[in-house]
């Protein structure tokens, strides 16, 4: 029994150590510098100030805009990603010709690095020579993300949507197949509908998966930076610039370490109270099955 | 005997192809014995993605490795990302970096923190500082790069103007100069007053709509990007009058009430008039930042602008990369009243003299071999070829090279005004907390520039958030 405890730890200990000291370290220094106001070019570089940081931060307009733009961020690109990821992936359970090719091709902005997408993106909506601004002006819509603001938040969402919905896609094809049979002959004894089956057997027994790709997702779009630094850097003026944005630029160019580590405090509280409320609505829907 | 002839011939090849590589070293055994103690050490340093620290990249870490046996590992990234690095190990004292990239502006925040090495100790050693080095051959920039007491922190490799840039072929067609005249009634020539400017902007965005040609009489780096801030601090403002990012050097203050200029009525007007400008420039122009502004002159769609001259080399010569090769020409910049006076007077400036330095970090652990490589990107006999390559002077003696007495006649006398008028132009003003306050001006500047809060309320703004970021640093 004792040689096994000690087997157990053993194999444990790498993942413990590595977790210890990129993970539980970091955030306790995080914690301590978020008591301070550290800013490397001020006179004083480190100054205690406890709990300043976080009442700041609840009358920072700049915070306060960036993390409802993030928010709403988070809502459109979840609220189309999903819906559109579950009917690709039931068109996909159908047999047409040529499935094979278009879900290889559908799966490649996956394979890709979110720098790239964003570079793909700046040449495809670049206002001079961009191909989509070209095809808006044929059907007489000036398209020009710098100079108008919700063009560029649209564009940023639809760069997410292209990028991320076919890794939904995969996730409920998997969901699908993994399904048992037994409900959808009963549904076809009683005499269902494509649709009612599919609202009334699939959606139900698919929840589980719907709502761990959603968990996903809302923490990934949550935190969404390289494709949208590329696109817009947060731009025109302030109209995408995102929570992460936001906290990137005042950690890199402003240097307020104190101030940004309350900020990354709040965020990570705030993404624990989303990804908790979705645990809690998952296992009630798990029980409910 | 046929063998031997043509060993004799391969041998002959060699010995010139050896000198070709090494043609631009006066004392290559000097280099060979200074490097010795250092040899098959790796050094490595970081620098931005701009045509100099290419060119040092390309051509002077190849050269030196292959003399010395010192292995340069050269990394040149974006801006952003090299400040990032740079200042991540500066802080950190982790030693990544054994030389760095030290541009004219962030020098006062790095002597502040103390991050850089005094290089004085290193220029009095003969063993490893070459006998031609030659510090009093450097141009007044490398003041720039001194603290308080005259110590050296860095050796600038780069050095240029942000200066008016125009299109000859444009301004000396007999049409096009009779239509201006008609319409304004005076001859088009080089704008000296922001008005003529506006009239020259005017006059050919809309002759290139006429016409049906992509040409736009102004361009400038607006994008949602620190160089916003930097074309209006840098450039536009000091133009206007409006010295030091409108900051009282004195008290460390931007509003007027606190004695800055910042939101004072010049500064608005000035910012008022840059916004209004857009309109004139390409339609992507928001979403430009320097370098853009370079590689949309050089395609041939704008008639006239201020931009970085770092990048004239190839907008003048390389015909590969530039549409308008032999095409231009460069002047000072159109400047406000008074303005030009108080700078001949040594009390105001008139632009930005950009440029950057290598420097050896705190921290690095082979200082020795990074100094080596440092003197060797500035070696008097390379820097007309560098200057070739990426249209900078740093040694006063560059500006006799033939090489550049060439280039001067391509690039439309840009060598002979930065050599005799050079002296209008100034560096970024001693902020040491220039970093964070870029961030400030970018978010106000940006603003204004999307259209989100006017010019003039985003600088009564602006200077209000300078004076609670100087207050809350600590000045």
């Amino acid at each position: 029994m004792k040689e096994n405890r000690k087997q157990v730890w053993g194999l444990i200990a790498p993942t413990l150590f590595l977790m210890i000291f990129i993970g539980v370290i970091p955030v306790i220094y995080v914690i301590y510098l978020s008591a301070f106001k550290y800013n490397v070019f001020a006179k004083i570089p480190f100054r205690y100030t406890g709990f300043n940081n976080f009442r700041k931060l609840v009358f920072d307009p700049d915070f306060l805009k960036s993390l409802r733009l993030g928010l709403t961020f988070v809502a459109l690109c979840c609220g189309i990603e999903l819906p559109l990821g579950l009917l690709i992936a039931n068109l996909l359970t159908l047999n047409f010709k040529g499935k094979g090719i278009f879900r290889t091709i559908m799966t490649l902005p996956l394979a890709m690095a979110p720098i790239s997408i964003g570079s793909i993106w700046v040449l495809i909506t670049n206002p001079d020579f961009g191909p989509l601004p070209f095809l808006f002006r044929k059907i007489g819509i000036e398209y020009n993300m710098g100079i108008n603001a919700n063009q560029a938040f649209f564009t940023t969402v639809l760069v997410d949507i292209w990028h991320w919905t076919p890794f939904v896609v995969l996730t409920f094809m998997a969901g699908l197949t993994s399904l048992p049979n037994q409900p959808y002959e009963a549904a076809l004894v009683d005499g269902a509908n494509r649709w009612q089956t599919f609202r009334y057997v699939t959606i139900p027994l698919l929840k589980p998966v719907i709502l761990t790709t959603l968990f996903i997702r809302v923490m990934d779009t949550f935190r969404v930076f390289d494709e949208v630094w590329m696109l817009t850097s947060g731009g025109p003026g302030t109209a995408t610039r995102y929570v992460s944005i936001h906290l990137v630029r005042m950690v890199l160019q402003s240097m307020e370490y104190g101030y940004s580590s309350a900020m990354s405090l709040f965020l990570l509280y705030l993404t624990i109270i989303i990804c908790f409320l979705l645990l809690t609505f998952i296992s009630s829907s798990q029980e409910a099955t | 005997m046929k063998k031997l002839g043509v060993a004799i011939l391969l041998v002959g090849m060699l010995v010139l192809a050896s000198s070709w590589c090494f043609a631009a070293v006066n004392n290559p055994e000097w280099w060979q014995k200074a490097a010795e103690p250092y040899k098959g050490v790796v050094i490595k340093g970081i620098s931005e993605s701009t045509p100099p620290s290419k060119a040092m990249v390309e051509v002077a870490a190849p050269e030196f490795e292959k003399l010395t046996g010192i292995k340069v590992e050269f990394e040149v990234t974006s801006w952003d990302e090299m400040y990032n690095k740079s200042i991540q190990d500066l802080q950190s004292g982790a030693g990544i970096y054994d030389f760095i990239y030290v541009e004219q502006d962030i020098i006062y925040a790095y002597l502040a923190q103390k991050w850089l090495t005094n290089l004085n100790p290193f220029i009095a050693n003969a063993n490893i500082t070459n006998p031609d080095f030659d510090v009093e051959d450097f141009t007044t920039f490398i003041n720039y790069f001194k603290d308080a007491e005259g110590n050296i922190y860095a050796i600038p490799f780069e050095a240029f103007l942000k200066a008016y840039i125009y299109r000859t072929d444009l301004f000396n067609d007999p049409e096009i100069k009779a239509a201006f005249k008609a319409k304004y009634g005076y001859d088009l020539a080089v704008p000296t007053t922001w008005e003529q400017y506006t009239d020259i902007a005017k006059f050919f965005t809309e002759y290139g709509k006429e016409k049906g040609i992509e040409l736009y009489g102004h361009v400038a780096q607006a994008k949602t990007h620190p160089c916003v801030a930097y074309e209006m601090c840098e450039t536009i403002w000091p133009a206007w009058g409006v010295y030091n990012w409108g900051i009282n050097m004195e008290n460390m203050r931007a509003s007027v009430d606190k004695g800055g200029t910042l939101n004072s009525d010049q500064a608005k007007k000035a910012f008022r008039w840059y916004v209004d400008m857009l309109q004139y420039a390409p339609p992507g122009v928001r979403t430009y930042t320097w370098d853009e502004t370079g590689a949309v002159f050089g395609a041939g769609k704008i008639a006239q602008g201020i931009i970085y001259l770092e990048n004239l080399g190839w907008i003048a010569t390389d015909a590969s990369k530039s549409a308008v090769v032999g095409k231009i020409a460069v002047a000072l910049p159109p400047t406000a009243p008074g303005v030009m006076d108080a700078a001949k007077a040594g009390k105001g400036y008139i632009g930005y003299y950009d440029g950057g330095a290598l420097g050896i970090p705190h921290s690095a652990k082979n200082k020795e071999a990074a100094w080596l490589f440092i003197q060797w990107c500035m070696r008097k006999e390379w820097q007309g070829e560098f200057a070739k390559m990426a249209t900078r002077v740093v040694r006063k003696s560059t500006f006799e090279d033939p090489l550049v007495k060439d280039l001067d006649a391509q690039t439309g006398g840009y060598f002979t005004m930065l050599k005799d008028q050079g002296y209008l132009f100034a560096g970024a003003p001693a902020l040491p907390m220039h970093r964070p306050l870029n961030e400030v001006y970018l978010k106000w500047i940006s603003k204004a520039v999307a259209g989100e809060i006017s010019p003039e309320d985003a600088l009564d703004n602006l200077a209000k958030e300078v004076d609670q970021l100087m207050e809350d640093l600590g000045y």
